[in-house]
């Protein structure tokens, strides 16, 4: 059946997964799919990241209404109601218009029906090929039947049979007939050979024998025809000679596609007949076979096709909106030769094997040993751009994420050899140019003792070749023009990134356009939309990305997919799902049905079923315990809602296998027989069994018992008390903020039909965007900002105060009052979400003569006057910059990251307009990430000098007769040049604007540099710590127009989130006052990360706001007084659980004795 | 290249210069300083300045100190550097330009050319390399006394093992051809 999707994400990555929760939690439902067989993307390969060096991915899940959805760990798996995700499936065609889209995908088959495998790994013992796992980098081995990544949840067998060798080894020693050959289906499976010599036929009715495959032959052209046309036995791949007498192979093979269009026709040429078989294959023809055939290579490739054909599916999607989230790949250095060694030498390895060394899930377990010799690993070398920056390789991009990522992993080599190693990083420009990237720099140099050279490595040598050992020497030239060498363990080379394989083919199904480095194009105003209207680019799939700038990518993208459903298919009634009506038991005695599974067959061989089911049924408050047959399908579930109906317990614990699967499954129950799915709980009886086969079956058996009773004092001890009421959203949004990030923001809220308040501090909207007079890339921003104004003001759904500030907020969570004052007076606005988007300014430091000396000006001066004509550039005798004039500098240790780009700019329109005119850039690393590099290249073709400065020795600038005399050393040829140009421009940097008065308004937090601090750097890059406010452009961290457009759409994304909600409930693990025992000591208050508690003068007592509240449990721990706890987490459950943990270990001795040790729980709770 | 041009161009010899020098500045100019030339050059052991030093200071513009250095007479043309230069640059080529450059300042630098100029005169006349009358036309042209003198070690040692032979003008000539085609195409470009 055609199944008709919000939209289709193709990629699941981080990215994807952003974006698909993104549009999921607003109600859309998403079709997300990956060609690889596991979600995840890269990350799924990199443990660790910046800036704690942890995993982290979880945080992205939703917080609100966090019941909804399964919160696994994201490296796990991604449980959705929204969300169906398909694997090993691409897109191959797509038809339609936005709103309308008619999508095909083609799902590779895993051949391994997941419903069977029992991931026993049986399959994967006997299959005879190995071959490099992706998933090691290359590090490990694996067979043609493996596990995509081992720690997958649910994890099944995949077979890659583009390596397999149908020896069906695997078919034979699988337990549980999981493994899907299609034997049985042959049979039904028609192939016509069409030849007129009898051998071929011979020849093949030999080697077939096995395969169990009706082969039928025909002599000529006109038997063909009539056996194609037999309907009864329709052929299903026909394989025709060249040479067929009667009717020529033509009209054979157009014949047999009017017949049947699947109809695949394999060519069969003699080698002078292969030119007329290829032109041929061009009119639908699939394959061509050269003569003679090798029995070999012939049948497992007919059996491959056959699987093929008969696995694979083609899915038809009716969708509003496509995002692309593709992802990028890493360059891979096997290719340029062996210049660095790597291939030749074991200790030169790329920054993704690394990772996979430093892995727990890797080669090595997370030990640092070298492959090939597993000597431990002391001294490292990372060199940075390999494969990006280098215009031999057609690469002329910064792939802008290696720096960051070599610094980690400097770090993180540290911590494995508890500070031992030595690291050493050769870079060429240290691109710190992200949020809080510079601080982790400094720190990693000044207290970590990484070591930074600025020198490309331009050789990699054996050390010492006589004694057999793999350490390598390295030969770089250094700064001073010295050669030097020097011997490491190990040379990691940070390869870059490369647009995703098939990345071509997907843009020509889809009609969009790529860049000239093959990534997908977008434009710089519109950085989510591809050249397509309706298919956005979402991730890193239009330019490598951190993870950070990642998810604001799929934000925007999401934003923009939703604004395009909104308005071409609008979810036909957004009704909000009705408020299940559960039964209040808190008066019932507990009451709890046991049901275990037995579907699996193992279970019942491991474990002695029917002592279980009486052991359990003598637990504390269990009134029945039931086997039902399998619970993942619809009969068995139906016995468990029987079950329920019958015994009407109060509490439901089912044994099975996933119990991820099951959250869906326990809301639905819950709404059907009235209870809250917070009093059911699934237990995993699975593993147990399965891991420990063949064990004592005792062990097994006390350790099934034991997660059981755990669970059912767990169930015991739950609060029944029914949920606080769901609260009311107010459907409007409040933005502070009316420049470029406000008011995109402000449009993509209001394009969703929600009201928003634009509340601006000047009396013009535009903020600093105003003073952009053109772009590196030709656009035209001062268009660009007069059409949004234009837009802003005429939008029906917006309401813009000029001169006004925000002078109060107050309410909770989903309904925020706040007073606006304007000229006007004050109004007040009720609103359900807010986005900050104050901004920032260019900073103006006084120094070098800046506002002494009028041929002394900021970049944005010169922008200025460059752009109004006012300069005369070949008046001009020279021009001077200073890059990083006060940032990243002592105090202010962030870049601000559009300098660079910024001086570029000028740069060139200062050579265009003169290209005579000496320019002369003093600069300490150049910020020219992304495809901005190719701008560092043509300035420096244009003649541009560049010279480098470190922050120790700066250049000096002095005033002759008030000509600028600027001193520096050129680090290159050691010695000091002086420049005295007509003009000396300065690169200030951003600053944020001061928000103090907005932080204790909003109760928000600013971090060391000013800027907003985010809930976390990488995974939730626009959303504060506390719920319903966002934030975006230049308050959040600085950036150039585009991105400061993303940011803001991704922050609109958020918000538009919570609108879409009419109302919004509380999580079931909250926290609660006892305000008998609380003495309003307020510790509460300010330990709670999500500003969730408040103290009500007029009450006298603490309040927790439980929309805000995330259950964390900080209060409880931190009351003195024991009166603030966790609903669903309080102490005597805890204690009850460990209670009955430890019972469970004396299980297998207490069975002959006597049954009554479990039901002390009890004890354990007074 | 006919004779009134090349008497026109003697005469605007800086002009000439300058163009060159841009010339040669506009095949380095994005260089990145990573230093990959020096680090690879065989010959760098025996170099004043690094290849490196010597491409910023053709950027910076430092031509007399440039031409006073002999790094660029040093390059044997290996072409190594060209294969390993990640930005593409033409740097052989560009030492090449610096070796015709300096050609043609004349002065000092005629002296410094001299052996490459006679080298290729030897060649043009005697369709090869003859050691001995490439050493004999070298010597002359220099009129430096003490200069034989110094080669004699290297000469008697090529002597006693037989390398050295009078000029034969077997070939004589015959690459007249190829000479003349590149004159004509000189003097198109």
């Amino acid at each position: 059946m055609k199944k008709t999707y919000g939209a289709l994400v193709v990629g699941a990555g981080v990215g994807g997964i952003r974006a698909a929760l993104d549009l999921a939690e607003t109600g859309q439902s998403v079709a997300l799919i990956d060609k690889k067989p596991n979600i995840g993307g890269i990350l799924t390969q990199l443990d660790y990241q910046f800036p704690n060096d942890h995993c982290g991915m979880c945080k992205m899940l939703p917080l609100t209404e966090r019941d909804g959805s399964s919160q696994f760990c994201m490296r796990k798996g991604l449980f959705h109601r929204n969300i169906d995700i398909m694997l090993s499936t691409e897109v191959t065609a797509l038809e339609g218009e936005p709103g309308k889209f008619m999508v095909t995908l083609r799902k590779r088959s895993a051949f391994v029906d997941p419903n069977k495998c029992i991931g026993c790994g049986k399959c994967s013992e006997v299959c005879p090929v190995k071959v490099k796992s992706d998933f090691n980098a290359g590090l490990t081995k694996r067979s043609a039947i493996y596990l995509p990544v081992p720690h997958n949840i649910p994890n099944h067998y995949v077979v890659d049979l583009d390596n397999c060798l149908r020896c069906w080894q695997c078919y034979n020693a699988c337990p549980t007939g999981a493994i899907d050959f299609k034997f049985e289906e042959r049979q039904g499976f028609h192939i016509l050979v069409a030849d007129s010599d009898p051998k071929t036929f011979e020849d093949m009715k030999d080697w077939l024998q096995d395969q169990n495959f009706p082969l039928r032959h025909v002599f000529d052209g006109d038997a063909a025809v009539d056996a194609l046309a037999d309907q009864s036995r329709q052929v299903r791949i026909l394989f025709l000679d060249m040479g067929l007498p009667g009717s020529d192979p033509e009209k054979v093979l157009r014949r047999g596609l009017e017949l049947n269009p699947d109809l695949h026709v394999v060519l069969m040429a003699q080698p002078d007949q292969e030119q007329a078989a290829r032109e041929l294959a061009g009119q639908g023809a699939k394959d061509v076979l050269l003569k003679p055939f090798e029995p070999k290579r012939f049948v497992p490739w007919l059996d491959k096709l056959y699987m093929r054909m008969m696995s694979d599916e083609t899915l038809d999607l009716d969708v509003g909106a496509v995002i692309l989230a593709g992802g990028f790949e890493c360059y891979d250095p096997g290719e340029v030769g062996d210049v660095l060694g790597y291939g030749r030498e074991p200790a030169v390895v790329t920054s993704v094997e690394f990772e996979r060394m430093c892995s727990g899930t890797g080669p090595s377990n997370a030990k640092l040993i070298r492959p090939g010799d597993n000597k431990p690993i002391k001294k490292i070398a990372w060199l940075q751009c390999v494969g990006s920056r280098d215009l031999k390789k057609k690469a002329d991009y910064c792939s802008s994420v290696c720096c960051m990522i070599s610094i980690k992993e400097a770090l993180l080599a540290k911590k494995l050899t508890k500070g031992e190693a030595e690291t050493t990083i050769f870079y060429m420009d240290m691109r710190t140019f992200g949020k809080e990237y510079e601080r982790y720099r400094q720190n990693a140099e000044a207290n970590d003792g990484v070591k930074f050279v600025n020198a490309r490595i331009h050789s990699v040598v054996p050390a010492d070749q006589t004694s057999g050992s793999k350490d390598i020497k390295v030969l770089y030239l250094d700064e001073a023009g010295r050669l030097q060498e020097e011997v490491f363990d190990l040379l990691v080379l940070a390869v870059g990134a490369r647009p995703p394989v098939g990345t071509k083919e997907l843009a020509e199904a889809l009609g969009i356009e790529t860049n000239e480095w093959g990534y997908c194009k977008t434009r710089y105003f519109t950085p989510s939309r591809t050249s397509a209207y309706g298919i956005f680019a979402a991730g890193s799939y239009n330019g490598p990305k951190d993870i950070a700038e990642t998810l604001i990518q799929s934000g925007a993208a999401a934003l923009e997919a939703s604004r395009i459903i909104t308005i071409y298919a609008p979810l036909t009634e957004r009704t909000p799902e009705p408020q299940p009506e559960y039964r209040n038991v808190s008066r019932e005695t507990p009451k709890i049905l046991i049901a275990l599974c037995t579907s699996c067959p193992i279970l019942e061989q491991t474990v002695d079923m029917d002592s279980l089911v009486a052991r359990l049924g003598g637990l504390a408050s269990v009134a029945q315990v039931a086997k039902i047959g399998s619970a993942c399908t619809k009969p068995g579930w139906e016995e468990i809602e029987a079950l329920a109906d019958k015994h009407s317990p109060n509490r439901i614990l089912i044994g099975a296998c996933q119990p991820y699967a099951y959250i869906p499954k326990l809301r639905e129950l819950g709404q059907t027989i009235g209870l809250n799915p917070a009093l059911m709980d699934v237990v995993d009886i699975f593993t147990p069994t399965a891991a420990r086969q063949g064990e004592d079956k005792g062990a097994v058996e006390r350790e099934v018992f034991s997660a059981l009773s755990m669970a059912s004092v767990r169930l015991l001890g739950a609060d029944p008390t029914p949920l606080p009421p769901a609260t009311q959203v107010t459907r409007k949004a409040l933005v502070v903020g009316g420049g470029l990030a406000g008011m995109t923001a402000a449009m993509g809220i209001a394009d969703h039909g929600y009201a928003v308040s634009l509340v601006e501090e000047q009396e013009t909207l535009g903020g600093q965007a105003m003073n952009i007079r053109y772009t590196l890339n030709d656009e035209d921003p001062v268009k660009f900002m007069e059409d949004l104004i234009d837009s802003v003001q005429k939008h029906p759904n917006i309401t813009v105060y000029k001169d006004a500030r925000v002078v109060l907020s107050s309410g909770r969570a989903g309904r925020f009052t706040s007073v606006i004052a304007t000229d006007q007076g004050a109004v007040s606005f009720d609103h359900g979400a807010t986005v900050l988007a104050t901004g920032g300014r260019e900073a103006n430091v006084y120094d070098y003569g800046f506002r002494v000396h009028k041929c002394v000006m900021t970049q944005r001066e010169l922008e200025d006057q460059l752009a109004s004509g006012a300069l005369d550039t070949s008046a001009l005798s020279g021009v001077a910059m200073i890059q990083c004039w006060r940032s990243r500098d002592e105090g202010r240790s962030y870049c601000s990251r559009v300098c660079c780009g910024q001086a570029l700019k000028n740069l060139l329109m200062l050579k265009k307009r003169n290209p005579e005119l000496p320019v002369y850039v003093f600069y300490r690393d150049i910020m020219t990430y992304g495809f901005a590099e190719t701008y560092y290249t043509q300035a420096r073709k244009a003649g541009a000098v560049f010279i480098r400065y470190d922050l120790k020795d700066k250049p000096k600038v002095e005033f002759e007769d008030k000509v600028p005399v600027i001193t520096a050393r050129d680090p290159i040829l050691q010695r000091e040049i002086q420049v005295r140009p007509s003009l000396l421009v300065l690169s200030g940097g951003i600053e944020p604007n001061e928000v103090s008065d907005l932080q204790e308004m909003f109760g928000v937090e600013v971090n060391a540099d000013g800027f907003f601090q985010e809930a976390e750097y990488k995974w939730r890059p626009v959303d504060f710590l506390k719920q319903r406010l966002f934030m975006c452009g230049l308050a959040r961290a600085p950036g150039n127009m585009s991105e400061t457009i993303a940011s803001a759409k991704a922050a609109a994304q958020r918000a538009v989130r919570i609108l879409s909600e009419m109302r919004l409930t509380s999580g079931s693990v909250i926290a609660e006052v006892r305000h008998s025992l609380c003495s309003l000591c307020g510790k509460c208050i300010s330990v709670c990360p999500y500003g969730a508690r408040s103290l009500d003068l007029e009450q006298d007592m603490i309040l927790v706001d439980e929309l805000l509240c995330q259950g964390c449990g900080a209060c409880a721990a931190v009351c003195p007084n024991s009166a603030s706890l966790l609903r669903g987490f309080r102490d005597q459950q805890v204690l009850s659980v460990i209670d009955a943990a430890l019972n469970g270990l004396n299980y297998g001795r207490a069975r002959a004795a006597e049954p009554e040790t479990a039901t002390q729980t009890e004890g354990g709770e007074s | 290249m006919s004779q009134t041009e090349v008497k026109d161009t003697k005469t605007k010899k800086a002009d000439l210069e300058a163009r060159a020098l841009a010339d040669i500045q506009d095949m380095v100019a994005a260089c990145m300083q990573c230093g990959t030339c020096t680090a690879s050059c065989p010959n760098s052991f025996a170099m004043d300045y690094t290849p490196r030093q010597m491409w910023r200071m053709i950027i910076f513009g430092m031509l007399d100190e440039v031409l006073k250095s002999k790094t660029f007479w040093l390059c044997s043309a290996c072409y190594t550097c060209t294969l390993r230069c990640p930005r593409g640059l033409p740097l052989t080529r560009a030492m090449a330009a610096l070796k015709r450059l300096a050609a043609l300042r004349g002065g000092e630098q005629r002296k410094k050319a001299a052996f490459y100029k006679e080298f290729i005169n030897n060649v043009h006349k005697y369709g090869r390399v003859q050691e001995t009358g490439l050493m004999f036309s070298y010597f002359t042209t220099m009129m430096d006394p003490f200069l034989p003198l110094s080669y004699a070690p290297l000469g008697l040692k090529m002597l006693g093992k037989g390398k050295l032979h009078p000029p034969s003008g077997a070939h004589k000539g015959k690459l007249d051809a190829i000479f003349d085609k590149v004159k004509q195409m000189e003097g198109t470009t």
